[in-house]
């Protein structure tokens, strides 16, 4: 009976979306700020329209039928991922709409001139997806073909050269280089949500999970065309002064994240000081740089400062990791977090005049490399590069060893030590495993290259000041560890991104970013709490799926899971 | 001599303070294991709750009096903070029940960080500092050279007030015993007729009225309110619960007392003055933590997955 209502039902909600986009959304012409193509926000307005949105919306539609009626297998996920990618882009517009044109009259009549396309958009998906959860749920389809070596390559090329292509595209959606666009928020969030429903469709027919197989079988040869694929970036689009900037930025903060991610995610140990690591690592090199404000009027080669940022780092890891010798679960994140609040204090107060106080350590000499400047614009053979390339070379380097160290520790007897202890310490022990000693190394590795990324951070800035090493900046890692996935890479990675580019790319909502992210965390430890990019035993530990991906029946497995929480909790 | 008496009252009442929000982190704490990182959150929202009736709902002629006008503002903070701290164990923290430990700890996190960024975007000028009127501006009261700040003793009255009455509610009504059951062994007091959400519900609630009038009172005490003020109070309180030993009420207090006084004694006498006060005290927290887990009253620690 219910399975009965699925089909009709996803394929109304289907055409009452596409309908919903061909329809106007908006009542009146929205004037909003200089930026020439979009002051008049015609898509919004211009019904019949097949750009931005409206065609997305019309591709999941489309494909919403034809998803309905052709069998395919695990149609549930199928349809759920086209639903809610639609829903995100009907509401996010709607939303804005109604909050920009000011109120109901936008998205429904005014003055004579309906436009409700929005909420048949809205209603259409919401249809979609109740039919969609009517179907019975599907194992996670697995391909499991193998083709010849020079076949997957092909394949695993194409793929990275798409996931290229999408981030170049995500990065640019709704306008170039950060020019004020005011409607650049609708814009991105649309496109991010088509991308997703994207993503979804493919996950469901096994395509992500056979891709991320093959990449597993040719590990190096994935890492060169990853590699090589980020050398790219600066070739693309986004290839300008703006975006080299922040992608930076993004670098730097993800192989922090990477670093983070081996203590929370490898070793389960909650780590709410870890920016302050990063801080000791920019003290270290700021003043060990030259820079006039400096303690130190010494100027090492940036290379052998790096080294020493991370080795000081790693000492002060090992000094804060080592109560967890003594302490454990939530006393060890207070420990962790009493750090950082101490570390954030005397930085404050420039102890021993070296971190500048609340003047910080300006004018951190720019590196250089042959005679080259970092944040200058090289050109190599005829090539106009953008400014800060080199930068961006260094940090992808930077990322690319940070994830050699984690890839390389988590197969090792090591990363399954820890991943021992973070499943059961007590059985870990048991087991023979060392403990304690590896639990400070848990710490020690993660502050070192904390501490590499903050040297090269600092540089970046040309400024290390106490206030980017904050206790928020320590939750908004742990928010893109969380997000992304706890104990995986590319999870670390695309938490990163998503939460240094969103604020970029939603700047009009910058005063809600924090806000985002604690809702976030919520709702994200409520409905996913093994993150977008779940590891698998993580997840099986986490959301009672075993490895495969599959729902275990829950009277099955709630029970004795609840009971052994609370023996172990008593 | 005299700056030293002065500074030891300064820590006595800084410590009625903390008492208040400490309580708080202790009970919820004892009964459910989790440190709920947004008590301090609860306290803040309890003293913008106050303001909030001090400014929009008190007439012009009620404000000045202070009879009226105090006991109207500590009602309104602690419905403020009872009915947030409701939402969120019911939304935040209750399906988490049977998760992972580390879990409900990031929720925590997400919901402090949420509750500051909320209070900051929608309460009226809350970007900065908002100034909080000194409603019980008696005259301060001088013992020799000491002065103590009338609006300072009541909250040190208040605080030592509302202790003994939690500590004997908990030890002597049906309720109390019911939730010393539920710290003690939840599935056997379930199985003895304790409905476990309920005591849960009613920690949270008590924890949750103690932390908004602690608010308004330190509204009055400081003369200023942020959105930040729970973080830094909160730390101080949680680290008072840890050191006399969490779970204990007993314990929260007087680690409260203790922390009031470091504090303040620091300010005057460690080396580094004001601006290192904050270090000493997570100091003393490691230290704790690192060698006396259990805390001064606290048990033999038990091991904890």
């Amino acid at each position: 009976m219910k399975t009965a209502m699925a089909r009709p039902l996803s394929a109304i909600g289907s055409v009452v979306l596409i309908i919903g986009a061909l329809l106007p959304w908006a009542t009146f012409v929205l004037n909003d700020g200089p930026y020439p193509d979009k002051a008049t926000l015609e898509f919004f307005d211009a019904p019949f329209g097949l750009s931005s949105f409206r065609l997305y919306l019309e591709i999941l539609g489309l494909a919403g039928i034809v998803f309905t009626f052709v069998p395919v297998r695990d149609k549930i996920r199928v349809l759920k991922s086209i639903g809610w990618g639609a829903a995100g882009i009907s509401v996010v517009n709607l939303l804005f709409i109604a909050g920009d044109g000011g109120g109901l009259g936008a998205i429904t009549a005014a003055d004579g001139v309906p436009a409700f396309g929005s909420i048949v958009a809205v209603v259409g998906s919401a249809v979609l997806l109740f039919g969609a959860y009517q179907l019975p749920p599907e194992p996670l389809t697995v391909i499991d073909s193998k083709l010849p070596w020079w076949a997957e390559w092909l394949i695993l090329l194409a793929a990275f050269v798409a996931l290229l292509f999408l981030i170049t595209e995500t990065l640019t959606a709704g306008g170039h280089s950060g020019v004020s666009d005011p409607y650049i928020g609708p814009l991105f969030l649309s496109y991010l949500s088509a991308v997703g429903a994207l993503l979804g469709v493919l996950h469901a027919f096994g395509v992500t999970e056979w891709i991320s197989d093959m990449s597993e079988r040719h590990r190096v040869f994935s890492i060169v065309v990853l590699v090589l694929c980020a050398v790219a970036v600066p070739f693309t689009s986004v290839g300008n002064d703006y975006w080299m900037t922040i992608t930076a930025n993004i670098g730097v903060y993800a192989a922090t994240a990477i670093g983070l991610n081996i203590v929370v995610g490898l070793a389960g140990l909650l780590d709410l000081g870890y920016v302050a690591f990063m801080g000791i690592g920019a003290f270290v090199a700021a003043n060990l740089s030259g820079a006039v404000a400096a303690e130190f009027h010494i100027q090492l080669p940036f290379i052998v400062a790096a080294i020493a940022s991370g080795i000081v780092a790693g000492v002060f890891g090992a000094v804060v990791g080592s109560p967890t010798l003594r302490v454990r679960g939530d006393y060890l994140a207070i420990v962790t977090l009493a750090f950082g609040e101490i570390f954030v204090r005397v930085s404050q107060n420039n102890i021993g005049g070296l971190t500048g106080g609340s003047n910080a350590i300006p004018n951190i000499p720019d590196l250089s490399l042959f005679g080259a400047q970092f944040n200058d614009a090289p050109t190599i053979g005829g090539l106009q590069l953008p400014g800060g390339v080199l930068y961006y070379f260094l940090i992808v380097l930077l990322v690319a060893l940070v994830m050699f160290v984690f890839g390389n520790l988590k197969n090792s007897r090591i990363g399954r030590a820890w991943i021992a202890i973070r499943e059961d310490e007590d059985v870990a022990r048991a087991m023979g495993v060392k403990t304690g000693k590896l639990k400070i190394l848990a710490f020690m590795t993660g502050a070192t290259l904390a501490g590499l990324a903050g040297a090269v951070f600092a540089h970046k800035l040309a400024t290390a000041s106490y206030d980017s090493f904050q206790f928020n900046q320590s939750v908004t890692l742990l928010a893109a560890v969380i997000l992304g996935g706890m104990g995986t890479i590319p999870g670390a990675v695309l938490g990163a991104a998503l939460l240094f580019v969103l604020p970029e790319e939603l700047r009009q909502f910058k005063d809600y970013r924090l806000l985002f992210f604690g809702l976030a965390l919520v709702v994200i430890m409520r409905f996913r709490p093994q993150g977008l990019i779940a590891d698998r035993h993580r997840r099986a530990e986490l959301a009672d799926e075993d490895t495969t991906g599959e729902s275990l029946d829950d009277t099955a497995i709630k029970e004795p899971v609840a009971v052994a929480a609370k023996e172990a909790g008593a | 001599m005299a700056t030293l008496l002065q500074q030891i009252v300064n820590g006595l009442i800084f410590g009625g303070l903390i008492a208040m929000v400490a309580l708080g982190y202790t009970m919820v704490y004892g009964i459910i294991q989790l440190i709920n990182f947004a008590h301090g959150e609860i306290f803040m929202t309890g003293a913008f709750g106050g303001l909030a009736v001090y400014t929009w709902l008190l007439p012009a002629e009620a404000q000045k009096i202070w009879y009226v006008a105090l006991p109207a503002m500590m009602v309104g903070g602690a419905i403020v903070s009872l009915v947030v701290a409701l939402l969120m164990e019911r939304l935040a923290y209750r399906p988490l029940r049977n998760a992972p430990r580390l879990a409900p700890l990031i929720t925590a996190l997400g919901v402090s960080v949420f509750l500051q960024e909320l209070t900051r975007i929608v309460y009226p000028g809350a970007n900065s500092a908002v100034p909080f009127p000194n409603v019980f501006s008696a005259a301060p009261v001088h013992i020799g050279s000491i002065t103590i700040p009338s609006s300072g003793l009541l909250m040190l009255v208040v605080s030592v007030v509302l202790s003994v009455v939690l500590q004997t509610y908990v030890n002597r009504s049906r309720m109390g015993r019911a939730m010393r059951a539920t710290a003690q062994d939840p599935d056997t007091s379930r199985l003895m007729g304790i409905n476990p959400d309920r005591v849960i519900v009613l920690t949270f609630g008590i924890g949750a009225v103690l932390a908004g009038i602690g608010g308004v009172l330190y509204g009055t005490y400081i003369n200023n309110v942020d959105p930040y003020i729970g973080f830094q109070n909160g730390l101080f309180a949680f680290a008072a619960a840890v050191l006399g030993g969490i779970g204990s009420i007993r314990g929260a207090v007087i680690g409260a007392f203790v922390i009031g006084l470091i504090k303040n004694i620091a300010d005057i006498y460690l080396p580094g003055g004001t601006a290192y006060d904050y270090v000493w005290i997570f100091i003393l927290l490691i230290a704790v933590l690192v060698f006396r887990p259990q805390g001064l009253f606290g048990e033999v620690e038990r091991v904890r997955a």
